[in-house]
Formats: C-alpha cells, sequence, structure tokens
C-alpha cells in the first residue's frame, strides 16, 4: 500500500486532475452557445458530452504518457512525484528571464522546422501546412469561443459584420486550406510515391486518414451550410472561399442534413484530440519538449 | 512473465522515443541498418520503435487496464543483437529533424540492456574481460603498455608524467600502445610534441583503459572504475592539458569522465593541440609532403565532438599537399564501421561500411587516406587492404611528423 509522500504525490496529482477536468467539464457545459446554429439542441448537448469525454480522454493519456517517461533515470521519487517536480521545474524555467530564449527556440525549431527545411523543401513545406492551419484553427477557436459565447462581440456575431468575415469565414477557410494542402502532399507522397524511407503502418495511415476526415469534414459541412442557406452561411460567400467550392454540388435540400454534417464533424474532431496520445501525433507535445531540452538545459542535466 | 526494467533509461530519452516522428529520415544514411544491410530493425527509427513498443505492452495503459504483455525472451534477444549492431556514430542525430539526440539514446539503451542482462553480446565478453584483466582491450600485459617510448627513447624525452611534472599529458591509449600496426601513431605524436618543444609525458605502465570500449557496449559499472582509476592519476599527475590522440580515448575523457569524477586539466585532442601550435608559429610544417589527401572525419571527433576544421587547417598547412574532400564530409561524413562495438561482434559488417568509406574515398582521386583515429585506421586500412586500392592509409600525425622533420 502505497503512504507517506508517495500517496501524498499520487493524491495532489489526480485529485488535482480530476479537479480541472471537472471544473473544465462544467465550464463547456454553461457557456451560452447562443450562437451555434444548430437546429437541435440535443445535438450541440450530445456533442458537448463527447468533447468533453474526448479532451478528458487526451489528458489522461497525455499524462500517463508522461508518468512513463518519470519511470527513467535522472529523478528521485514516485513516478507522480517526479511529474509534479518536474512541471514545477518546467513552468519555472520557461517562466523566468530565459522566456525570450525558450519562445525563439520553439518557434524557430519546433515550429518553423528550420532543420527540416535544410533537409527537404517538400517535407518542410507539408509539416507546416498541416502543423501551421493546426495551430491557426486551434488559435481561432479560442478568439471565437470568447468573443462570440463570453463576451457577445457584435462584428463577430452579425453575418456581415469584419471579424465574421474575415476570421469565422477566410481565416478558418485559410487555415482548413492550409492543412488540406500538407495533408494531400502527405497522401501523395506516403500511398503514391512511397519513397523508400517511409513505413506506412497502420498508425501512420490512421493518423493521416484521420485528419483528412476532419478537415474535408469540416468543408463539407461549410459546404453544405452554404448551399442549404443556413443561417450564418446566407451572404458573403467570397470570404469562405473553400467552403463555397464545396457547396457548388450540394442542392439546397442538403440543408436539411446540416444538423447531423455538424454533429458528425464535431464527433470526428473530438475523436482526434482524443486519439493524439495514443498514437504517433503526440510528437506534436514530446517534440518541442525534446527540442528546448537539448537546446537550453545544461548537458550534465540532458544527459 | 519477465518485465523490463526501464529505470536504466533515462527521462529525457524516453521522452526522445516518444518525439520520433517515424519519418525515416535516419533509415537512409545509417551505416549499418540503411546503407549496408537495408534491415529496418537495425535502422533508428526499428530501434526506437520496436523498444517503445515493448515498454508501452508493459507499462502503457492498456497495460495498467489489461495487464503487461510477456515479451519473448527470443525477442528480446533479438532486439538487443539488432541493437549492437549500430556503430554509435551519430549520423542519425544530424539528420533527425526532431533534433534527437541519438547518440546518448543509443548509449543510454545499452546501459539498459545490460541492466536487463541482455547484453553486452557474448562475442564483446573477450574485451570486456581483457579490459577488467589486463586494463586493455587487447589482452597484453600492462607492463608493455610504455614499450612504444622505447623506440625514440634516443630522440625524444618523454616523461613519466607521475615522477616528473609535465604540463601536458599525453594518453596514449591501447591500441596506439599494444597494437604493432598502429604504435606509429604513438611515435609520430610524441615527435611531433617534441619538434615543438612541448613539455610532455605520458602515465607509462600506470595508463589505463580509457574505459571506452566498456561505456559504449553499457557496461557503466566496470567503466566507472576504470574511470574512476584514471582520473585518480590524472590528479596526481596534474598537467594542466591532457592530450588524446585515440578519438575514442578522447570522447571518454571529455564527455563522460566528468560525470564520474573532477578531471581539473582541459582534455584536448591532438588535432586540435597541433592546429594551436601550427596556428601559434611553435610548429613549423616546411617540408614538402607530396601528394593528394582527403580527410576522414573519425564519428567520435566530428559528430561527438564537432572538430571538423582543425584537421583539415593541418593538412591544409603541410606544403606540398592537395587537400579533397569526400563527397559525405564532415557532419555527413560516413562512418568507418569499426565503432559501438560493431567490429567485434560483426566483423563482416564492419568490414562492409568500411569498404563503403574507401569507396568514396576513391572517388576523390586522392592517393592518401587521412583520419585521426587509431579504430578507424584500422578499419580502413583492413579495407584498403581487402580492396586493392591504391590509396594509403596514414594517421594525421605521420604527415605533420614528416613536414615538421628535421625542426
Amino acid at each position: 500500500m502505497p503512504s507517506g509522500r508517495y500517496l501524498w504525490h499520487r493524491n495532489v496529482l489526480y485529485i488535482g486532475l480530476a479537479a480541472i477536468l471537472v471544473a473544465f467539464g462544467i465550464v463547456i457545459m454553461l457557456l451560452p452557445y447562443d450562437t451555434v446554429y444548430v437546429q437541435e439542441r440535443a445535438y450541440l448537448q450530445f456533442f458537448l458530452v463527447s468533447i468533453i469525454i474526448c479532451v478528458w480522454v487526451f489528458v489522461i493519456g497525455s499524462v500517463y504518457n508522461a508518468l512513463i517517461w518519470m519511470h527513467g533515470r535522472g529523478l528521485t521519487g514516485s513516478p507522480e512525484g517526479r511529474l509534479l517536480r518536474t512541471t514545477g521545474k518546467a513552468f519555472r524555467f520557461v517562466f523566468s528571464k530565459r522566456f525570450w530564449k525558450v519562445l525563439s527556440v520553439f518557434l524557430s525549431e519546433a515550429f518553423y522546422l528550420s532543420k527540416l527545411k535544410d533537409r527537404s523543401y517538400t517535407r518542410w513545406l507539408m509539416h507546416i501546412l498541416i502543423l501551421g492551419g493546426f495551430a491557426l484553427m486551434f488559435l481561432l477557436d479560442i478568439i471565437v469561443t470568447i468573443s462570440m459565447d463570453l463576451l457577445q462581440y457584435e462584428p463577430m456575431i452579425e453575418e456581415s459584420g469584419w471579424a465574421k468575415m474575415w476570421i469565422r469565414d477566410f481565416a478558418f477557410d485559410f487555415a482548413g486550406l492550409m492543412m488540406l494542402l500538407g495533408l494531400c502532399i502527405a497522401a501523395i507522397r506516403r500511398f503514391v510515391q512511397r519513397p523508400k524511407i517511409i513505413r506506412t503502418e497502420l498508425p501512420d495511415a490512421v493518423s493521416i486518414i484521420f485528419l483528412l476526415v476532419v478537415v474535408l469534414g469540416g468543408f463539407l459541412l461549410e459546404g453544405i451550410g452554404i448551399a442549404g442557406s443556413i443561417p450564418d452561411h446566407e451572404i458573403n460567400h467570397e470570404y469562405s472561399f473553400v467552403g463555397y467550392v464545396f457547396s457548388l454540388p450540394f442542392p439546397a435540400s442538403s440543408g436539411d442534413f446540416y444538423d447531423q454534417a455538424w454533429l458528425l464533424h464535431g464527433i470526428a474532431s473530438a475523436l482526434l484530440i482524443a486519439y493524439i496520445p495514443f498514437s504517433k501525433l503526440f510528437h506534436m507535445i514530446a517534440t518541442p519538449i525534446v527540442i528546448e531540452a537539448e537546446r537550453l538545459l545544461p548537458a550534465e542535466v540532458s544527459s | 512473465m519477465k518485465k523490463l526494467d526501464i529505470s536504466k533509461l533515462d527521462v529525457l530519452s524516453l521522452v526522445r522515443y516518444d518525439a520520433c516522428t517515424r519519418c525515416g529520415e535516419c533509415t537512409a544514411t545509417c551505416p549499418t541498418g540503411g546503407e549496408a544491410q537495408d534491415v529496418e530493425a537495425v535502422t533508428p527509427r526499428g530501434k526506437i520503435l520496436r523498444l517503445k513498443g515493448y515498454y508501452r505492452a508493459q507499462y502503457g495503459l492498456r497495460a495498467r487496464l489489461l495487464g503487461p504483455r510477456d515479451i519473448s525472451k527470443e525477442e528480446l534477444h533479438d532486439f538487443a543483437s539488432r541493437a549492437y549492431e549500430c556503430t554509435v556514430c551519430g549520423q542519425c542525430k544530424t539528420v533527425c529533424p526532431a533534433h534527437l539526440d541519438t547518440i546518448k539514446m543509443w548509449e543510454n539503451m545499452r546501459e539498459f540492456l545490460v541492466a536487463n542482462e541482455l547484453g553486452p553480446l557474448s562475442a564483446h565478453a573477450d574485451i570486456v574481460k581483457s579490459i577488467v584483466n589486463y586494463d586493455n582491450p587487447w589482452m597484453q600485459p600492462k607492463a608493455q603498455r610504455s614499450r612504444w617510448a622505447k623506440r625514440i627513447e634516443k630522440e625524444v624525452k618523454v616523461k613519466d608524467s607521475l615522477k616528473e611534472r609535465a604540463e601536458v599529458l599525453f594518453f596514449v591509449g591501447c591500441t596506439a600502445a599494444y597494437d604493432p600496426n598502429i604504435r606509429a601513431m604513438a611515435t609520430d605524436t610524441a615527435r611531433v610534441l617534441s619538434s615543438a618543444k612541448v613539455d610532455f609525458g605520458t602515465l607509462g605502465n600506470e595508463e589505463g583503459c580509457c574505459g571506452s570500449t566498456l561505456l559504449r557496449t553499457g557496461l557503466l559499472d566496470p567503466a566507472r572504475k576504470t574511470a574512476e582509476r584514471n582520473i585518480e592519476m590524472f590528479e596526481k599527475a596534474s598537467p594542466s592539458t591532457i592530450l588524446a590522440s585515440c578519438a575514442g580515448c578522447f570522447k571518454t575523457i571529455r564527455q563522460d569522465y566528468p560525470k564520474i569524477g573532477k578531471v581539473s586539466a582541459d582534455v584536448v585532442h591532438i588535432t586540435d593541440f597541433v592546429c594551436d601550435l601550427v596556428d601559434s608559429g611553435k610548429l613549423k610544417l616546411d617540408r614538402r609532403v607530396e601528394g593528394a589527401v582527403t580527410f576522414h572525419d573519425p564519428c567520435h571527433l566530428g559528430r561527438h565532438n564537432n572538430l571538423y576544421e582543425e584537421p583539415r587547417k593541418i593538412l591544409q598547412s603541410i606544403p606540398g599537399l592537395k587537400v579533397v574532400e569526400m563527397e559525405r564530409t564532415r557532419e555527413e561524413s560516413r562512418c568507418c564501421g569499426a565503432g559501438g562495438g560493431v567490429k567485434t561482434a560483426f566483423p563482416d559488417l564492419a568490414s562492409k561500411i568500411a569498404a563503403m568509406r574507401i569507396d568514396d574515398a576513391e572517388k576523390t582521386g586522392a592517393d592518401i587516406l587521412a583520419t585521426s583515429c587509431p579504430f578507424c585506421y584500422q578499419s580502413l586500412k583492413a579495407a584498403i587492404e581487402a580492396k586493392r586500392s591504391r590509396l594509403r592509409m596514414v594517421d594525421l600525425m605521420e604527415l605533420v611528423r614528416l613536414s615538421c622533420a628535421g625542426q
């Protein structure tokens, strides 16, 4: 039976984590979502429950992965205690006078991938399009959620508002297009060109297909919305330049299935988040940590 | 069921396993897994995915929920054997877009294998026994260690640093001290130092194996003992500089010893030291040495220690020599195939890789292949002979000695 400090660390980690996850769930359920245009509120509720569960799975999976790291040599105490200490130290390290150095290493090497650019321009382009699109969409999601549901910012809500046109329509389509182009390059490389260095196993194929389903699903959803003149998709289609192209093959009656398409896209996106810690996509968390550690920690610590 | 002990893997190494993007950039240029054999299991990606699969099967979330999976002994031994086919050359570190320090990963992986009784391989046993019993990997008596110096005792004064303090302590290394074909590396180095009037000495017969072979095969405990003994000697001799002519000894003393004990002196490789002597005018390279030379970067000197320019500067300072570069040079240099215990356990594989390096050198049109590591020298020389190449294998100090003779 665990006892003493070991038990204390376990309690702090697991109870603290549970509290954060429950708080996240409550916040998600309490947001008003006045501006979500699904007619069936049950669909919205179902999506919210799905996203909460999937984010929980993501967090628990990521923490579990980090706990496996903590079994390694170089630290003392229980894995939970090590994780708490390491997290605390990492925060103090990042938010110190070294912040700008940490940020510049992150931007130039983890995000911009300067080393990959020097070695293979095509692979760099592929990766920067996927990662850049993903990051931009994540950022836009936060901006839109805060400005619409919390601040009720009119230009973001009104159909002809500048923020609605430029951020919700144009920027989202731009980010999605980036990801789509990057994923197309990845798919062509992996499934058509098949250079010798590529090894395609189930996790590799699933990651690309999963991302493609989410991105294409988003554009199809927008296309259905535009074709069916669903509220929020009625005017200024030139800003939704990719969604508009996807709307062309759809009849106006496709709008009848908008809610179902919305739910499917939402659940696919939520599942993608849950899948990250159990897939090769987890490198999006582990690789920046390694890059920062290799570049910034003293040699004796990193070895 | 035997559960793998992952407590010997470094925390950061475990993060590195998750940071691998499976891109395969490392597989194309890996000398053992990619170029020489084309076996995925030997490539960096192959090793990473395999080991990660094993420990995840025993420590992952699924293992926690459904119980850990047993991994058969045969599978684990096969994995270990494949892992030891790596020369730890570090080419994968150079190309990895995720910036993984694969050199640290492979060295740490071998410590993990030893801790789990999967390593080193039986082929390494004799070498390990020899280091433990004779303090050198060549099963030679300790009393013969300083015999190389007898050849030049009339022309060069080599101090016994344990009896008489010398500014510079020349750490000869086992291969140059014992292998009759390499011994000239030690005598040439001593002659060059003497020409530049460097106050130097050696530990004589008290010099022990640096422990590089033990460390590279994952045997941390005996390596620690060897290192502690040498560090004690270093501190007793109290030089201001420790000079290594072997790239493997240099890496070990410079990078690994400080983790074990305090080394007060600066640790310098002979190429760096001689480059400074030439730059400062203390060593004049005025005799012509005719020929076209290409330099093979030893992995322990180049990718492991970032010493690329110094040997080239020295070669360019020698009148008459034309320096030509191989297509794969500096960070991208192909390995000689001898490192990481590969020559001992997989001699055919090592020869195959060395032959590829000789092809690289031949393509330059050079008639001299120079290097600055006794292992690379041995390996490449054997490949030159096997291929009946017209290349002449030399140690860099031989060229320096020829150019400064008579000073």
